[in-house]
């Protein structure tokens, strides 16, 4: 979706348009709930988080700042937050997290995500490793370097360096 | 901890993996440092993009009717709710709701909380920003100097004052291999409320935006500029007064130029 069309679409469901929720979640949920199962690796809480994610997004779009970054990088977010507190409640109460996550069905479904899908496919093998865990894990450096280990000076190294390699690959960016 | 070494750690930060003395010493360093604070935001704009790359996978049909019954609810059609409640599956639905609407109105009075925590330390953070502006202004300009004069490839290119601002003054230090760049910019006017200045980069082609930024009480300015691909041929830098989000091409007045 063009950023204007996604601008105006927040702009309806901040006015309380009827239709504006139904609309939103059809063009959002799929990539919402792909980064909760990620994180969650679990079906039904990847779902409570989609819930959660949307519940947010209807009551804060008034507050959606589009020189700030995309609706869909807004919502992920929203989403990688709230799926990473639940991750660690289950990791405190030692909770397994049971169902495998089903498989994705579809390629990826514009430019910008073909981009990133692009860019994240050129770092080396140890970098995305490194990323991820980061990301989708929530792992803290030391946690990271403990992992996976390697010295924690490397693992912020390679961190940084797939970093920077992103944002020179992704261009120009908010700030 | 030396000011490159802040520098450093942004991107890790903007991940939100740092710990211990990392994460501890960071925190005390970004709010009085401008730099810092503008590698951050750009590389959380990065971090943002990470999930994009996924493929969507939705979710259940029960988890859309849920959502959506909660737009039905909150826009009041209650000419709707006695054929919706006579069969079993509207009651359904309306438990439902009740458990959406509670959620809801224990996420806003969360939201108010957390809202009114956030001015608290807003307010502790203006007046930490503003003990903290000597220091800051001092050690933002040493990091552009150090860090881009101690390379034999840096150049810099002085920035006039132009009839819209015919105080102000700036130069840019930076380095075409690596595309790093800082303006330390002076004698620049407050800017108006929603307006903020954006600096400009300027190859053969159009400019290119590198970033927005406000003067301190005293008119001056310290802003890395975004590492765009023009500043390794660029041959004008240039600032103009926008609106305080930045724009895509420059709209308004120019307020200070210079050619390299």
């Amino acid at each position: 979706m063009t950023l204007p069309a996604a601008e105006s679409l927040i702009r309806r469901l901040a006015s309380g348009e009827q239709g504006a929720l139904a609309e939103f979640y059809d063009l959002y949920s799929g990539l919402v709930h792909a980064l909760a199962l990620r994180i969650l690796r679990h079906g039904a809480d990847a779902e409570d988080v989609v819930q959660e994610v949307f519940l947010q997004a209807w009551r804060q779009a008034a507050r959606f700042d589009a020189a700030r970054g995309s609706v869909e990088a807004w919502l992920c977010t929203i989403a990688r937050s709230r799926a990473l507190d639940r991750l660690r409640r289950r990791v405190s109460r030692r909770e397994d997290p049971g169902a495998a996550a089903p498989a994705p069905s579809a390629i990826p479904r514009n430019e910008e995500a073909l981009a990133v899908r692009k860019a994240i496919g050129g770092l080396s093998e140890d970098q995305r490793q490194a990323l991820e865990l980061a990301y989708y894990e929530g792992l803290t450096q030391s946690e990271i370097a403990a992992r996976l280990g390697e010295p924690l000076g490397t693992v912020k190294t390679r961190i940084r360096t797939a970093m920077i390699r992103l944002r020179e690959v992704l261009g120009p960016l908010p700030s | 901890m030396s000011e490159d070494r802040f520098l450093e750690l942004a991107p890790l930060a903007a991940l939100g993996i740092l710990d211990g003395d990392d994460r501890s010493g960071f925190e005390a360093h970004i709010g009085g440092c401008v730099v810092c604070r503008a590698e951050l935001a750009v590389h959380q704009a990065v971090v943002a993009l990470i999930p994009l790359a996924l493929v969507p996978v939705a979710p259940g049909q029960r988890l859309r009717e849920r959502i959506v019954a909660g737009e039905n609810a909150h826009a009041g059609t209650t000419r709707h709710w006695p054929a919706l409640l006579a069969t079993a599956a509207s009651l359904a639905l309306a438990v439902g709701l009740l458990l959406l609407r509670g959620q809801r109105d224990a996420a806003r009075a969360d939201a108010d909380r957390a809202h009114a925590r956030a001015e608290a330390a807003q307010a502790e953070a203006r007046e930490s920003a503003a003990a903290l502006v000597a220091a800051q202004r001092d050690l933002g300009e040493a990091v552009g100097f150090r860090a881009l004069l101690q390379r034999r490839q840096s150049r810099i290119t002085g920035l006039a004052g132009l009839p819209a601002a015919p105080k102000a003054m700036a130069r840019v230090i930076w380095d075409p291999t690596t595309r790093e760049a800082v303006l330390v910019a002076t004698g620049l006017d407050p800017v108006p409320a929603g307006k903020a200045y954006e600096a400009w980069v300027i190859a053969s082609g159009a400019p290119v935006a590198a970033g927005v930024f406000r003067p301190d009480a005293d008119g001056r300015a310290v802003l890395r500029l975004l590492a765009v691909d023009e500043t390794s041929r660029a041959t004008t830098f240039a600032v103009t007064l926008e609106p305080e989000a930045g724009v895509p091409a420059p709209t308004g007045p120019m307020v200070l130029a210079g050619a390299v």
